[in-house]
């Protein structure tokens, strides 16, 4: 295509975008409004320790070692003969879903609570219990 | 002073791809005479990885070659997976495949439009391509609880069933893109700017495209219609009507025309999808205990037609868990330094960023 002519429609349909200022803003007033995620959203673990048989699976296939299993003392599930439940370091976790696929009581989830800052590191090695954080 | 050539590093942070590559440009003036791409800022070995880790494990990594649009590389992966171990998937598993792909191919292009626009400085754009990916990102967050990084699509089918009244939420979705892309061409397809800048830049002569194999809007924009999802069809895109939108300028804005036609036919696509998806059927078949797959001792390629073209796994089993070898062929090797090395020859320094994303260049899928 050559420029002999004007090209009139060309410069004049981009002015279009000014419509645009009449409109309501998409955008969020952050922090003071947030964005609520939706349903099945893959944020912090939650895991319900009565169901938990401490059987390391999650353990297994988290690819980044991201989680390992530390005895506990609290109520725990009758079944659970090691006596351990997941820890999870969320410096390593990528948020997969893996160790939750394969989890056989499905007593781990994923939450929707996904927003953590702290400035102590070891707050980021969490016990999932019955709700996230 | 006069014909000394000026030695500069254009990157590796720029406006001209999603990701860090340096281009080593000598000018003369503002014209460039001899160009080299340098690479190695993003390199997180993805390969190697991969051969360290089970099958199940290494899923997760796939898709970070590719952070504009990681899908692909899933499809691929569960795909190389399911043809050594032998596992056929269910129709409503493809149909919601192909949804995927298909989604992922607009937010992908929606991404590629705010940064085509961007390289030549208009920034309204980039705003609206990004807020509508953004919906797009929405929906993906509600189907696999992910936005970017998907891990949706497994080895042996889909991983979770598309949520209550999914379907019409897309297709909400299309009916607003659908009156949204005529906007887009008013701001910037049509524009003169943009014309004025794109047409006759960063040409390819359709006989080069051929021999050196060049893949996607390269290929396309120079009129040679060639599109793995019509000449190789995988899942059910041989089920499927819509055209491959071809342009023969083989320079940037035809580039942009075959891209803009892409974003109408991916729509075509995705309301056929859910005019006939089957709402019966698993969307996993069953798999191993914990899902240890064994890959038997042999190999394969798979392909799939990314937005920004042909992808390509070679993976290859040697009867254990872990996978001996995969190789990830994107679009971006060969664009990235053939071409890309021979078309800034003679362009002014300005138009580097804006040739640089017309061919979609994802520096990952590079140094794989």
């Amino acid at each position: 295509m050559k420029f002999n002519t004007i090209d009139i429609k060309g410069i004049v349909s981009p002015f279009s975008a000014i419509g645009k200022v009449l409109e309501h803003p998409k955008t969020v007033c952050y922090p003071a409004q947030t964005k609520t995620v939706a349903p099945g959203y893959r944020g912090f673990h939650t895991n319900v320790l009565t169901d938990c048989i401490g059987c390391a699976n999650c353990q297994d296939v988290c690819m980044n070692d991201a989680i390992d299993m530390v005895t506990i003392v609290e109520e725990r599930n009758a079944k659970n003969k090691s006596g351990c439940i997941p820890r999870i370091d969320y410096g390593r976790c990528c948020w997969c879903n893996l160790c939750v696929d394969v989890c056989p009581p499905d007593s781990l989830a994923l939450g929707e609570v996904c927003i953590q800052a702290d400035e102590d590191s070891n707050k980021f090695l969490f016990f999932p219990k019955d709700s996230s954080c | 002073m006069d014909n000394k050539l000026i030695k500069i590093f254009h990157g590796p942070q720029h406006p001209g791809i999603t990701g860090n590559m340096s281009v080593e440009l000598d000018l003369l003036g503002e014209t460039i005479k001899y160009a080299r791409t340098h690479v190695g800022y993003l390199h997180r070995g993805f390969e190697k990885l991969v051969e360290r880790r089970t099958v199940i494990q290494a899923f997760t990594i796939v898709c970070r070659i590719c952070v504009p649009e990681p899908d692909p590389n899933e499809e691929n992966f569960a795909r190389a997976v399911e043809g050594l171990v032998g596992i056929e998937i269910s129709e409503r598993a493809k149909y919601i495949r192909v949804m995927v792909q298909e989604m992922s191919r607009l937010a992908a292009q929606m991404l590629w439009m705010g940064g085509q626009s961007g390289s030549i400085g208009m920034g309204t754009v980039g705003q609206w391509s990004l807020f509508d990916r953004d919906l797009m990102l929405d929906l993906f967050e509600e189907l696999t609880g992910g936005r970017v990084y998907h891990m949706y699509t497994y080895p042996g089918g889909v991983r979770r069933d598309l949520p209550e009244g999914f379907l019409l939420r897309l297709s909400e979705l299309l009916d607003y893109l659908e009156k949204k892309l005529p906007k887009y061409d008013s701001i910037f397809f049509d524009n003169a700017t943009f014309k004025k800048r794109a047409i006759g830049v960063g040409v390819i002569p359709k006989e080069e495209a051929l021999k050196n194999g060049y893949v996607g809007q390269a290929l396309r924009g120079c009129g040679i219609q060639r599109d793995l999802r019509k000449d190789n069809p995988y899942l059910v895109y041989d089920k499927l009507d819509f055209d491959i939108p071809v342009f023969d300028g083989g320079d940037v804005y035809s580039r942009a025309l075959v891209r803009r036609g892409e974003m109408r036919e991916s729509i075509k696509i995705l309301r056929q999808v859910i005019a006939q998806m089957p709402t019966e059927g698993a969307i996993m078949q069953k798999l191993p205990k914990h899902r240890k797959f064994t890959l038997p001792k042999e190999d394969i390629y798979v392909a799939t037609e990314s937005a920004r073209g042909e992808f390509g796994y070679y993976m290859a089993g040697d009867g254990t868990e872990h996978i001996r070898r995969m190789q990830v062929k994107g679009p971006s090797l060969i664009h990235g330094f053939t071409l890309l090395e021979k078309m800034l020859i003679d362009e002014e320094l300005s138009n580097v960023a804006m040739i640089m994303n017309s061919l979609g260049i994802c520096p990952p899928e590079i140094e794989r």
